[in-house]
């Protein structure tokens, strides 16, 4: 039975504690009475999961089983989630290729011809050849590509049809292919709280028009949480627009699997121990990871972390009706996450590592630091946030000025230009938003290379607009100080330091909350 | 200028084996330290046998006592209590070193060395079998366990560390003490729980006089001065230069009928100090004082903690050679 997540709370007995630090990994000593959350031990995985699909699909909730949904001569499309899940990476068989395999096993007994499989990436980036093979398996790849296995395009016009508006005035635009398939079926991986459910379809085989109604600065300030559907306005827009498809006839089969905390494996597992529990072996490991990382270039080091994949179990497949899929399967993911803990702190401490979900294979640049910091892991929370209102977040994180040229274009430009002006999210969103959502050649890019699409920046800083508007103070251990003063926080070079900056904002005797955080961890603050 | 976050190889090697006290025990944060439930106790009977004891008396007489008169300057006062004791009886000892309990054993007439039991830290000295075994066995150590500590563990956010372990680990100890009675051992108590961080006595617990109540017990008060400033927490061995330490047995205190145990554990306490005021003055003039009730407080001044660590740590004299007895 895995230990669950707990509190930790910090005495003189405790060792320096690991926080990720990018490509990098520091020890920290928080100071005494200071509180650590921890998150649960993996759940042991499915041991035949391929039983454990074959069974969702035979009994699905609130549907008829797959196989009585496939017809000849119907249309198929099967959509999945892009490049941004899981993370890390899952060591192959990934398992959309598998749930898809089971998919395709019936839709071939059922005589159907007409299959397309799409990637649903929204907004995101193309994922390459390689990693549409990664993700579907060799044998759905070559009996698909690139025919009929492709990436969705958001930019498409001739290929997006407008289904009709909420009662909120919310736009449901979708691929014509999705739209007018007799049968969608929705493969997903469930690794947070935030996936799933009504925003696969409508987000991940939408369009700007469409994502816009709640990908905005008013939707992120009113979804507290994001990672807690029922308070997150985000979600309850994205609920609105799947009800419509639904109403509209659009016929969508939800098939939904949850993975354990299962991280970090192999020579790198002692990433997620509890550091009380290191053996001399870990703590070897240790010195050798931060010797690689604090010698060799981040190019080097992202190559190396990259071929680390998690050995993740699957810890739950459900299908059939998205709503009762999707309650089945926020149940199980917050019986690996969740983790109590008693008010909130003046001050949160988390590590950010070196990857996220818009940053796979490539670069974390400064917007998505942002992102990743106040953004997911600021909204870490379910009931109130970690820290108080007006209390200080510090994040361990070099934040260097470094952008991926391929694959966040409009990114430079909005940390040059944008960021430069102003730094309001509204006023962002006013001012410059739609000059980049069309900019021709930031869309083209989006449509032909591998670029995240010209709105996309925006998005990832409307996502930390709750934490902004919440916090008090935002401290960068370790970063780079110009990067971080053009985003508007502050940098020190010790956690001691920041403490002492933080002082200006909440005393000199903070209660300092932080989060040990991957293995991912939701915070149910009482 | 060097790069964010990074550092030296030597730097972490040393922040890793000092975090992680390599060639020590690893120590667990009280508030994920796994019930006590799941300690097994140390065996410790094997000690007690004649083969035991033995081995023990040999120890202490020919390692023990010659390794504290190399290292020390012990000097033994108040034998004369023994003349008109009988066993089994309390020791309560005033505690701020290692050396403490050695010295206590080694200055013990012959005899009640060979029938004395010593309450040790359960977490402390019986964390590790070897160490276990060797406490067991030089200083017939059974293992106590520390309830303040125990009650301070315990998780609020998963509630798995019950206080009731600390509790049933408590009991289990004075049980084992209350055998021991019952066999005719003596017992060596530190009833301030743990080595003094200044130097001063702390407050005591009632363990030792709970027990001497129960059984009606004689208990002998014994005020060690010097080890402090020979060896005190943090130090793994005595100073060097030979420092005087003293090692003063007070007339045996004897629980009144009727009285409760925070009045004889005040009595005890009152005892030792006046003790102290001996070895640090005369005879006569603590006498006296002790007749007055002016004993200073063998808690120390109630002044700054660097004052009251200045003032414990200052050397005791020593008296020019050609006046050593």
């Amino acid at each position: 039975m895995p230990r669950p997540g707990f509190v930790l709370e910090v005495d003189e007995r405790t060792p320096p504690l690991l926080f990720h630090f990018g490509e990098g990994v520091r020890l920290e000593r928080l100071p005494i009475g200071s509180r650590v959350l921890y998150p649960s031990e993996p759940f042991p995985g499915i041991a035949d999961v391929d039983a454990a699909i074959e069974h969702a699909l035979e009994h699905p909730e609130g549907s008829e089983p797959l196989r009585a949904l496939l017809k000849p001569g119907m249309k198929l499309t099967i959509a999945f989630d892009d490049i941004s899940l899981p993370l890390p990476q899952m060591r192959t068989p990934d398992i959309r290729g598998r749930v898809m395999e089971h998919v395709l096993e019936a839709a071939a007994r059922a005589g159907v011809d007409d299959v397309h499989l799409v990637a649903a990436l929204s907004l995101h980036r193309r994922m390459t050849p390689a990693e549409l093979r990664r993700a579907v398996g060799e044998r759905v790849f070559r009996s698909f590509y690139p025919d009929s296995l492709y990436n969705h395009d958001a930019e498409d016009r001739d290929n997006l049809t407008l289904i009709g508006t909420t009662e909120h005035g919310e736009e449901v635009e979708l691929s014509t292919r999705a739209a007018d398939s007799d049968l969608i079926v929705y493969v997903n991986i469930n690794l947070v709280a935030m996936d799933g459910g009504h925003k696969s379809v409508s987000v991940g085989l939408g369009s700007y028009r469409s994502v816009k109604h709640h990908h905005n600065v008013r939707t992120m300030m009113h979804s507290r949480s994001y990672m807690d559907p029922p308070s997150s306005a985000l979600h309850s827009s994205c609920d609105r627009m799947g009800r419509l498809l639904a109403e509209s006839g659009v016929k969508i089969f939800t098939i939904e699997t949850t993975l354990n905390n299962d991280a970090f494996g192999g020579s790198i597992a002692w990433l997620q121990k509890r550091e009380w529990e290191w053996s001399i072996k870990d703590q070897a490991s240790y010195l050798a990871t931060k010797r690689f990382t604090d010698a060799a270039p981040a190019h080097v080091k992202r190559k190396v972390f990259s071929r680390f994949a998690a050995p993740y179990g699957l810890t739950g497949v459900h299908a059939g009706e998205t709503e009762a899929v999707h309650a089945k399967t926020i149940a199980n993911v917050h019986r690996q996450q969740l983790v109590e803990i008693d008010g909130q702190a003046d001050v949160l401490v988390a590590g950010l590592p070196s990857i996220g979900p818009y940053n796979v294979n490539s670069i974390m640049n400064p917007i998505l630091v942002t992102c990743e910091g106040l953004g997911y892991f600021f909204n870490m929370y379910r009931g109130k946030p970690l820290v108080r209102e007006g209390g200080v977040m510090i994040m361990f994180h070099p934040v260097a000025n470094e952008f991926h040229q391929v694959h966040h274009p409009s990114y430079v430009d909005f940390f040059e230009e944008v960021l430069s002006e102003t730094r309001d999210p509204a006023a962002i969103e006013s001012k410059f938003e739609q000059q980049y959502a069309t900019d021709p050649w930031y869309v083209h890019l989006y449509r032909n290379s591998y670029a995240y699409h010209g709105v996309h920046p925006f998005y990832m800083w409307y996502w930390a607009a709750h934490a902004m508007d919440h916090l008090g103070d935002v401290i960068f251990v370790g970063a780079d100080r110009a990067t971080v003063s053009r985003l508007g926080f502050r940098a020190a070079s010790t956690l001691g330091d920041a403490l002492d900056m933080a002082a200006e904002t909440v005393g000199t005797s903070p209660r300092v909350t932080a989060m040990k955080c991957p293995p991912l961890l939701l915070a149910d603050v009482r | 200028m060097k790069p964010a976050g990074r550092t030296r190889l030597r730097a972490d090697v040393k922040t890793v084996a000092r975090a992680w006290r390599w060639g020590h025990r690893p120590l667990v944060p009280r508030s994920v330290e796994p019930p006590a439930a799941e300690h097994r106790d140390f065996p410790t009977a094997w000690a007690r046998t004649e083969t035991g004891k033995l081995a023990r008396e040999a120890l202490q007489r020919f390692a023990l006592a010659p390794l504290l008169a190399a290292e020390t300057r012990p000097k033994v006062h108040g034998l004369d209590v023994f003349e008109h004791l009988r066993g089994p009886a309390i020791f309560v000892a005033n505690h701020s070193s290692h050396l403490d309990a050695p010295f206590v054993l080694t200055s013990l007439p012959r005899e009640w060395a060979r029938r004395t039991a010593t309450g040790a830290a359960a977490d402390y000295f019986f964390d590790v079998w070897w160490r276990a075994a060797a406490t067991a066995l030089v200083f017939n150590a059974f293992p106590v366990e520390r309830s303040s500590r125990k009650r301070s563990n315990g998780s609020r956010a998963n509630g798995s560390r019950a206080n009731g372990s600390r509790a049933n680990g408590s009991s289990r100890a004075t049980a084992l003490a209350r055998e021991l009675i019952a066999e005719g051992w003596s017992i060596l108590m530190f009833p301030e729980g743990t080595r003094s961080r200044d130097g001063w006595v702390r407050p005591f617990k009632p363990g030792a006089a709970r027990l001497a109540i129960e059984h009606d017990l004689p208990v002998v008060p014994i005020a060690i001065r010097g080890s402090y400033q020979s060896m005190p927490r943090g130090k793994g061995w005595p100073a060097k230069g030979r420092l005087p330490v003293s090692v003063r047995f007070a007339h045996a205190v004897r629980p009144a009928p009727g009285e409760d145990v925070t009045a004889f554990n005040d009595r005890i306490r009152t005892a030792l100090a006046a003790a102290l005021d001996e070895d640090r003055t005369t005879w006569w003039d603590a006498r006296r004082r002790a007749a007055r009730g002016d004993t200073p407080d063998a808690g120390g001044p109630d002044a700054a903690g660097w004052r009251r660590r200045w003032e414990s740590s200052r050397p005791m004299p020593v008296k020019p050679r050609a006046f050593r007895t």
